[in-house]
This record gives C-alpha cells, sequence and structure tokens, in this order.
C-alpha cells in the first residue's frame, strides 16, 4: 500500500514542470534524480501508474517529506472498512508535526499543543514543539531549523504577518505542509485555523457601540488596547472595529496603543487614560490575558463595573473566572481547545489527501461564544495543565 | 669513560635544545593570544552543538544561520568600534531597529529607488548615532548613561513610527530584484549579508590595525589621558567613532528590512545585550583599548551558536537566556583568571634553562690571573656624576666620552676631566661605543638599536631592525639589546645583540638558559643594509676588529670564551674559538697599544653556577619555585681586566679585588699611556696609568689614522 501511494506521488510530480524544479532545488541525490527521471517517464506514459516499482522511492521520501497528489485509488483506500483503517495507518503512522507558537506557557498555545500531542499520539504520529519565548529573532531562527529538519506538517504562530512570510514559503517549497493558527501571516499557506478577525472586529465594536454609543446615555469614550501593531491579530480587528466606531459620531476613540500582548503595558496604558478620561465607558483589549493587565487597572481605579471590559481570548478556566469577577464584562471564547482539534485534524487530512503543499489554501474559522455575567457557565471553559 | 660522557652530553645538548615551554611562553606573550580563551569557548561551543544536533553543518542550515549571523554581526562590530574606544554604545538596537524602519518606509511607503534608500538609511544610522557622537565627545557625557537614554529615546521614536506606518508597511514589498538580492541572495553560495559583513570586516581590520586613526582610538580606549597628552584629538575621534557605529548599525538594519521586511515591536530588541554578550565573550575588553574584528567575530560566532543551538535543541523558554548568562559569566570569569595570571604564567614559563657543560677556567691562584690590586689606586673621573657608564671612549682631542644609564652620552674635558657636560641625549640605554672615520660617535643603544651622533651631538640612526628569523616566535627583526660595536676599515660596522630574549633591565636572567639568545649584527652603510651574520650566541657582547682590520673578535659572555670571526681574507665567513676558558664573564673587548687586546671580565666563575649549568631541570626549577632574588645567579659583582694575544695568550691582569673602586667592570679604553675603566653599575670612570706604553697612542688613531 504505501509503496504504492508514494510511487503514485512519484509519477505526477515529475509531469508538471514546477515540481521538477522543485526537486532540482532541495538538495536531492543523483540517484534519487535518477529515480524520479525514471519513474517520470513511467508516469507520463500511463495515467494510472499505481504499481510501477518500488525501489525507487525512498531517496525522494526524504527529501520531500509530502510529495504530491495521489491518483484516484490511494485516495479511496480500497473498498473495506479494514482497507480504509489500513490506509490511514499508512498515512499517518509515523509521520511528523512540529508546532511553533510565539511562546509556551500560556494557555492558548498550550491548549493547542495539548489537543495536537494527543491527536498525534492517538495515529501514531511524532509531534514536537519549539519555544521562541517571544523572541522573534529565536522564532525566525527555529523556524530555519524546523524547514531543516523537515516534518511532514508545520503549526506555525505568526508574530507579525511579514516576519515568517519568506520562510513560509520556503517550508512549503521543501515539501512541508503548514498550517497556520489564529495569527495569519501575508503568506497564506495550506491551511488557516483561527478566529476571523474582521469578523470578530466588527462583532465586539458594534457590542461596544451599543454599549456606549448614540443612545447609551454614555461618555462614548473608548480605549482601544492593541496587540503587537503588526501582527493580523491587531491588524485585522482595527479593519473590522474601525468602520463601526466611526458610524456613531457619539464614538470616540480616546486612546489607541499597541501594548503588545504584554498585561503590564496595558495596565499601564489603562492607569494613564483612566486619569485623564474617568469617565471612560469602554475598553477594547485584542487578547484576554493582555487586557486582564487593563482590568486591574481599573479595578484599582475603583471602576469595575462602571467601565465595559471586552475581550477575546481562548475560553480556559481564566476567561470564566474573569467574567465572573468581572474583570471582563463580555468575553468572547473561539475556544483554543477546539482549535487545536482542529489543527491535528486539518493535518492529518492534508496527509491522507497528499496534495502538493503550497498548492491551496484552506481556512476553518473558529466559532466565536460569548460569555457574560448572566450567561457564563464554568462547563463553557476547560482546564490546561501548564507542562514546564 | 670519555665516549659515554661525550654520549651523554651530545644527548643532553639534544634533549634541552628545543623546549616546549618556550615555545608556550613566548606564544603567550603574544599579543593575539588574548584572543585564545576566547577561541577555545567558540571551538568548544560550535563543536558541541553540531554534535548535539544533526544536520547542524548542513549547507541549508548553514545559510540560514549565517542570515542570522550577518546583520547580528554589524551590531557586534558597531559595538566593538565603541568599546575599543573605552566607550559603550547601549542604543545600538534602537537605532538599528530605527534603520530597518527608516528602510522599509523609504522603499515600501515613499517607494524611493534603492539607490536613494541606501545611502538614506546609512546617513539615518550615523545621524542618530551622531547624537551619541556629539554628547559623549564633546560635551563629556558618561556613555553607559546617555546611551541608556538615547536608547529609550530611539526605541519611543521607532513605537511612535511604527504605529504610524506598520499597517502600511506590513502589506508587501514592491518588487525589486536588488532588494529581493539583499534580503536572500547569496553569490557562490555565501549569503549577500555575509558578504558585506566579510568586507566590512576587512576594511575594519585594517582600520584598526593599520590606520592612524584606528590607533588613536586604541590609545583613547587604554588611557583617556595619556591619548590627550599624546595630542590625539579625543573630541572628534569619538564622535566619529559613534558615527560609524551607527552606520554599522544601519547596514545590519538595512539587511534586516530586506530580509524579513518586518518592522515588529521587537525588532532589535535586547539586541544591545546579546552584543555585549558577544563582544565579552569575543574578549574586547570592556575597559577599552583591547579588542580587534577578529575576536568581534568570535564573539559572535559563539553568542549566535549558543542561542541558536539552544532554540533549536527545544529547550523551553527563558532557558535559552539562562544558558547564554551562564556562559557569559563562566567565560568572563576565565578571562579574569587568564589576565590576571598570564603573566605570571608567562615569568614562570619564560626562562628556559638548557645544558650547558664548559671546560673548565684557568686559574686564578696563579698565572696571569692572580689577583692583584692594580685598579684599586685608580683615579676616579666624575665621581658620583655617572651612572653606570658601560662603556667609555676618548676621542682624538683627548676628551672622554661615556654613556650613562640616563640614556645620555657624557663629555668630560680639562686636564684631570673635571668639565662635564651632556654631550647628547639619544636615549635608550647607552653601550658599547666607537667612533666613525668621519669622528662621528656610533652608539649601541640597548631598547633601539644602533645610532650615531655627529660632533655638534645631534642623533641620527643607522639600523633599529635586521632580517626575521622564520622559525622564531618572538620576532627578532627589532633590536632589543644592541651591545657592542666596532668599524672594519671598509666602514662596516659589526655589532652584537646580546640576547633576543630579555631587556636590558633583566640581561642577567639570559644567564640562567644558557641558550645561544643572541647573534651578531653587520651593518653597512654602503647600502643600508642589516643582516645577522652569526646566530645563536650566546650572549655575544664585547666586539673588537683585530689590528689588522680583517676579522673582528667577539666574546660570549655566557660561554667564558672569545672568538674570531673573519670578514676577509680566505677564511672570511668563518668563526674560530681563540679562547674557551676564561675564569670569568668576558665583556668588551678594545685594542692596546702593543698589537695585543683589553678584555674587561665583568665577573668571576663561580664552581656553582658551573655546575649549575649542567642541570638545567635544577636551573627550571629554581626559577619556577623560588623568588627572583634568591636565584644563582652569575657572580657580576668582582672582575679584572686582562690582556691577550692574537693566539689567545692572557698575559696580565689588573684587579680590584676588594671591588670598592670598580665593581661590575664592563669596558676599559687605552688612550695616550692611560686605561681607563667604565662599569655598568659604577658611580666613577676610572684611570690608571700603564708605565712602559706608548704614551701617543690613541684608538682613534690607531683605527682611523691621523687627521
Amino acid at each position: 500500500m504505501k509503496s504504492t501511494a508514494k510511487v503514485g506521488m512519484e509519477n505526477s510530480r515529475a509531469c508538471g514542470s514546477e515540481r521538477q524544479v522543485v526537486m532540482m532545488k532541495s538538495h536531492v541525490g543523483m540517484i534519487a534524480l535518477l529515480a524520479g527521471t525514471l519513474a517520470a517517464t513511467a508516469g507520463c506514459n500511463k495515467s494510472d501508474s499505481g504499481t510501477s516499482s518500488t525501489s525507487t522511492t525512498s531517496g525522494n521520501a526524504a527529501a520531500n517529506p509530502n510529495s504530491g497528489d495521489k491518483p484516484a485509488e490511494a485516495m479511496t483506500g480500497g473498498n473495506s472498512t479494514v482497507d480504509l483503517v489500513n490506509k490511514t495507518d499508512t498515512e499517518l503512522k509515523g509521520k511528523t508535526i512540529a508546532y511553533l507558537p510565539v511562546a509556551m506557557g500560556v494557555t492558548l498555545m498550550e491548549a493547542w499543543w495539548h489537543e495536537i500531542q494527543a491527536g498525534a499520539d492517538f495515529s501514531g504520529m511524532k509531534s514536537s514543539v519549539k519555544d521562541p519565548n517571544w523572541s522573534t529573532q529565536a522564532e525566525t531562527q527555529a523556524l530555519a531549523a524546523l524547514i531543516g529538519e523537515k516534518p511532514n506538517v508545520l503549526v506555525v504562530h505568526n508574530p507579525n504577518v511579514q516576519l515568517l512570510a519568506k520562510q513560509l514559503e520556503q517550508a512549503e517549497k521543501a515539501g512541508i505542509y503548514v498550517i497556520q493558527v489564529n495569527m495569519v501571516s501575508n503568506y497564506k499557506t495550506d491551511a488557516y485555523i483561527g478566529a476571523d478577525w474582521i469578523k470578530l472586529g466588527e462583532q465586539m465594536a458594534g457590542d461596544l457601540v451599543k454599549q456606549c454609543g448614540t443612545g447609551s446615555g454614555k461618555s462614548g469614550k473608548i480605549q482601544i488596547i492593541q496587540g503587537e501593531l503588526t501582527s493580523a491579530t491587531s491588524l485585522d480587528q482595527m479593519k473590522g472595529a474601525k468602520p463601526i466606531f466611526d458610524k456613531d459620531p457619539a464614538i470616540k476613540i480616546v486612546s489607541d496603543q499597541a501594548a503588545n500582548w504584554d498585561a503590564t503595558k496595558a495596565h499601564d496604558i489603562t492607569a494613564t487614560v483612566l486619569q485623564q478620561n474617568p469617565d471612560l465607558c469602554g475598553i477594547y483589549g485584542f487578547w484576554d490575558v493582555m487586557t486582564l493587565g487593563a482590568s486591574e487597572a481599573v479595578k484599582s481605579a475603583g471602576l469595575t463595573g462602571k467601565i465595559s471590559v471586552s475581550a477575546s481570548g481562548d475560553g480556559a478556566r481564566a476567561a470564566c473566572d474573569g467574567v465572573k469577577s468581572g474583570a471582563f464584562t463580555t468575553y468572547y471564547s473561539y475556544d483554543a481547545k477546539q482549535q487545536g482539534r482542529d489543527i491535528i485534524d486539518t493535518a492529518k487530512l492534508l496527509l491522507e489527501q497528499g496534495k502538493t503543499p503550497g498548492s491551496g489554501h484552506t481556512a476553518l474559522y473558529s466559532p466565536i461564544e460569548v460569555f457574560t455575567k448572566d450567561t457564563v457557565k464554568d462547563s463553557q471553559c476547560f482546564d490546561v495543565t501548564i507542562k514546564k | 669513560m670519555s665516549a659515554t660522557t661525550s654520549f651523554r652530553q651530545a644527548y643532553l645538548r639534544a634533549r634541552y635544545r628545543f623546549s616546549l615551554a618556550q615555545v608556550v611562553a613566548e606564544l603567550l606573550q603574544k599579543r593575539w593570544m588574548d584572543a585564545l580563551v576566547p577561541f577555545v569557548v567558540m571551538v568548544v561551543v560550535v563543536t558541541t552543538f553540531t554534535q548535539l544536533i544533526s544536520g547542524y553543518t548542513d549547507v541549508d542550515n548553514l545559510i540560514n544561520t549565517g542570515r542570522e549571523f550577518g546583520e547580528f554581526g554589524f551590531l557586534v562590530f558597531a559595538l566593538t568600534l565603541v568599546v575599543i574606544g573605552g566607550g559603550i554604545d547601549l542604543s545600538i538596537g534602537a537605532i538599528f531597529a530605527l534603520c530597518d524602519l527608516v528602510a522599509l518606509v523609504c522603499f515600501v511607503h515613499f517607494k524611493l529607488p534603492l539607490v536613494a534608500v541606501i545611502p538614506i538609511t546609512l546617513i539615518a544610522g550615523g545621524a542618530l548615532a551622531a547624537v551619541n557622537g556629539i554628547l559623549i565627545g564633546f560635551l563629556r557625557t558618561r556613555a553607559f548613561l546617555t546611551t541608556l537614554v538615547t536608547m529609550i529615546i530611539f526605541r519611543a521614536v521607532f513605537d511612535i513610527l511604527g504605529q504610524k506606518y506598520s499597517q502600511e508597511l506590513m502589506s508587501g514589498t514592491p518588487e525589486n530584484s536588488t532588494w529581493e538580492w539583499l534580503g536572500s541572495g547569496s553569490l557562490l553560495g555565501i549569503p549577500s549579508n555575509i558578504i558585506a559583513l566579510v568586507i566590512v570586516a576587512i576594511v575594519g581590520h585594517i582600520f584598526l590595525s593599520r590606520s592612524r586613526p584606528g590607533w588613536h582610538l586604541t590609545a583613547i580606549g587604554a588611557g583617556r589621558r595619556a591619548a590627550r597628552h599624546a595630542g590625539i584629538g579625543i573630541e572628534w575621534t569619538l564622535f566619529w567613532t559613534y558615527v560609524g557605529s551607527g552606520v554599522l548599525c544601519a547596514i545590519g538594519g538595512l539587511f534586516y528590512a530586506a530580509r524579513l521586511a518586518s518592522a515588529g515591536s521587537d525588532t532589535g530588541l535586547n539586541s544591545e545585550i546579546v552584543a555585549i554578550t558577544a563582544v565579552v565573550l569575543g574578549g574586547v575588553s570592556l575597559g577599552g583599548g583591547k579588542g580587534s574584528v577578529g575576536r568581534a567575530l568570535i564573539g559572535a560566532t559563539t553568542v549566535l551558536v549558543l542561542t541558536n543551538g539552544v532554540v533549536r535543541l527545544g529547550v523551553v523558554g527563558g532557558m535559552s537566556s539562562v544558558v547564554l548568562g551562564a556562559t557569559l559569566l563562566l567565560a568572563v570569569a576565565i578571562d579574569v583568571h587568564w589576565a590576571k595570571h598570564r603573566h605570571k604564567a608567562i615569568a614562570k614559563l619564560y626562562v628556559v634553562p638548557t645544558y650547558l657543560a664548559l671546560p673548565p677556567g684557568q686559574s686564578t691562584d696563579e698565572g696571569p690571573f692572580k689577583p692583584n690590586q692594580r685598579l684599586a689606586k685608580s683615579q676616579a673621573i666624575g665621581l658620583d656624576m655617572v651612572d653606570g657608564p658601560e662603556d667609555c671612549i676618548i676621542d682624538r682631542q683627548g676628551r672622554l666620552y661615556a654613556g650613562v644609564r640616563q640614556g645620555w652620552i657624557l663629555r668630560f674635558s680639562g686636564p684631570n676631566f673635571e668639565n662635564r657636560e651632556v654631550f647628547s641625549k639619544p636615549g635608550g640605554r647607552p653601550l658599547g661605543m666607537a667612533f666613525d672615520k668621519d669622528d662621528n660617535l656610533i652608539v649601541c643603544l640597548a631598547g633601539m638599536g644602533l645610532y650615531g651622533i655627529r660632533e655638534d651631538g645631534s642623533v641620527f640612526k643607522l639600523s633599529d631592525e635586521t632580517n626575521r628569523s622564520w622559525n622564531k616566535i618572538n620576532d627578532d627583526s627589532r633590536l632589543r639589546l644592541a651591545d657592542d660595536l666596532d668599524i672594519g676599515p671598509d666602514g662596516r660596522v659589526y655589532f652584537s645583540e646580546a640576547t633576543i630574549r630579555y631587556e636590558i633591565h633583566s640581561w642577567a636572567t639570559d644567564a640562567l638558559e644558557g641558550r645561544g639568545n643572541g647573534r651578531i649584527i653587520e651593518y653597512d652603510p654602503r647600502n643600508g643594509k642589516t643582516r645577522t651574520i652569526i646566530k645563536n650566541v650566546l650572549f655575544p657582547n664585547g666586539i673588537c676588529m683585530s689590528h689588522d682590520g680583517k676579522s673582528f673578535l667577539f666574546a660570549e659572555t655566557w660561554k667564558h670564551s672569545i672568538s674570531r670571526h673573519w670578514v676577509e681574507g680566505p677564511k672570511a665567513g668563518t668563526t674560530e674559538v681563540i679562547i674557551d676558558n676564561l675564569p670569568g664573564f668576558p665583556d668588551n673587548i678594545n685594542r692596546s697599544s702593543d698589537g695585543k687586546y683589553w678584555l674587561a671580565l665583568v665577573g668571576m666563575r663561580t664552581p656553582s653556577l658551573d655546575l649549575a649549568m649542567r642541570f638545567p631541570d635544577f636551573r627550571t626549577r629554581m626559577v619556577k619555585e623560588i623568588a627572583p632574588d634568591e636565584w644563582l645567579f652569575p657572580n657580576i659583582n668582582n672582575g679584572c681586566v686582562c690582556k691577550f694575544d692574537d693566539a689567545g695568550n692572557v698575559s696580565e691582569s689588573l684587579w680590584d679585588s676588594g671591588g670598592t673602586s670598580h665593581p661590575t667592570i664592563t669596558s676599559m679604553r687605552e688612550d695616550r699611556g692611560h686605561l681607563y675603566i667604565g662599569g655598568l653599575y659604577n658611580n666613577r670612570i676610572g684611570r690608571i696609568p700603564l708605565e712602559g706604553s706608548d704614551p701617543s697612542w690613541n684608538g682613534v688613531e690607531s683605527y682611523w689614522g691621523k687627521k
């Protein structure tokens, strides 16, 4: 089964000139080149050539973790249940998935990792993580290393839309499936899993306008706390939120600053904003962990409950607690646990479908659940243990 | 019996001829050895990570790592430049980030062509750093605080501008093949920024080590006050240093912009800390005045491989900073230890005794060397007005010259030499002297070389370097200890360099080695060339042309011997020993009026040292284990003057056996019926009448005839 599938990949790759170029680039040994050429000739002559020789595959498999589209037979995996199980086994067992978040030690990234690990273990896949600990420098280095290691699937969390763009392209060219989570790059890859930030921005801004805008009787003063300005999360939320705020003349954006995902910075900014605007109506935080710093400042100013604090986040235990304690007035959960499941499932799907890495873009946008003090239930939040 | 003895001697000579300790000690003295510890650390780190991480040395990986290295390397260079000048620049990370932003804004927002973007970025870097330069160079603010403040300001400017432009910048860059090449191109497989780094490294190395401003910078870093006293313009030098550092940051920022097109808020954040780590790990002294481009590269490599390696190993989170910090601490500790103990280690290793067995000396109980008191009642010239007249000489007019410790040549004149004047101040430590045919006084100046003094007292250089030996670690092209000279009839000057391993203040230590560390050198005034003619001589000292001018005699102090070297005739170029068993340590040789030669014995041999010379291990232990003032040294307290002929037969000797007037006799001159006695540590020049000698004979005429 295994060999059939692989040889199938060989053939289709050699027919397309683009794949040939990729193969030349990626330091394949002479034998692999020869083998590829042989298989190519065979494959181009016959349209369904899933049964040619088995010995020519090893070189290419090593150079390119996921090579090319599969013929129809390999995709369907025969007719019986046993066949299907065997087929999946072959396609997943021993495959590697590497995970590169901007940092670990945060429930959001830990929850994803937990699900990736569990899902990989279940299918006999190998999983690994590298932790750049918020350093973009370290993250580019780690990504370079991962491209060298050639896992089958790479899960990347982009600190900004530009930083890793070239490397992601490089990874796909090296034959790696690339899945981006929550913060997408300017370079779009095989899959994106995460919130639809533009829509979320519209939703959150809309809710705030309802609470603070025309007819609410409030001051209409809104503070926006962005994350890293250059990240997709910040850029896209602004894209969604800005027009909504602009539409209501009663809304005044009194502060729009970036706290770079840092709670301390958010706290300091908010403390200053509150001194200048004690009648602040709403705070729009781009991430829950960071916004908790703002909530602290609100609490210190004795304004808890008077200022509407909105933030989005993973929906872990701290989210429910925060809503209950009044730290968040409205919380928008994109359910990181479910996102983690989406990540690993997408990875498996990519592996099973066997399309050429970089041949298409898919996205799974996470549904948003809204928590307020009145509606929140403990069961809505999940627990994740952070392993050190 | 004798066969075994000679075999044993041959074995011992061979065994101690080459010494590893000597090689190590001389290597340790080299300036570049400061980088030894950093270099070893680098090698260990690189080897460790290449072992731990599979595929670390793959071409792809090296290219990827190289790209990271390029930009970081520029920052390390920028910091190194400033640190060598005794400063520090904490704002390099902020300047780097701002230049990255400037480049992107120019290129993406204003859509300027690259020919404009590149200079604008570099000028921006220089201008930002010029703020530091003005404050530190001209207003003399403290570098640390100044750059800390500018770092905060530049960072704030970056944040503000970043907020304004980032959204637009993040939408992608215009197509441009040159820009593309700067970011991800390569030449012959070498990444673009590495090519630039190599060029900058070469230029930087030449600048720092071969150019005047480079030396000025090092001088300022080593000692600001001394540099000012030396007339170096500190303000402008420091100003330009900071500007240069800013431009280097800008180059780094430019490549970063081209490679990642990213102006994220943590661009260059904390990179000053990492760069400082690299600089210290490379052995560039934070105190200033010490450092090089090479060391900066060593440090940068270590840090990059370390951080990169830790990330690659998948070590969790903050651990990479911990590893970096720990390594820094370790390297600094070793470096401090090394700096502190290096000189001690050199001192312990530097003296390398060898096996030296010499024939027993002639008897001093009877025969020509029997001690007497003929020098005891000498007339003292310049008593307490001369400090160590190593050599003395009398000119045609009968005036007496002596070189003294201050680096001066004194001249005594008058019927009883009561007029003392400073004839010339050539510097160095004046040792042997001779008049040439134009009545110029030619002097060996220890620490300087071979110099001449005209009749008006003005000084001119004859030679201060000779050909370098390819197999010596110590640079032996410079003259360290020119000792004595004489001049052949054709004008060629033959002079001795006593040792190439010791300076004048520790010359006696050379005796403990028993090694041929000295050489005889010839200076030919006809073509101005200097060349070594006899190598590996055991402390060559006095030199004197034979009366016929066809050969010269030279003394080897530690070998108790006099040899003759032919410069003319059938034997030209050959050397023969004429005396090998003197009872003391021979020093200067000069002609006597009766066709013979005067020889000063600076001290007498002792059986204990003679014995010790056959036991190199004993002397090695002695040097390593006890204080120098307790070492077994040659006796240079009491010697004598003797006379020998061309065949090497000694006919008489003159003593001051108590050493009250003339201890440590280093020279003597006969002139018009008198003998003048000089001593390296004496406080006078002695003069005694020579009965039965030619009262009209004098040295200058003996060489050059009447005028």
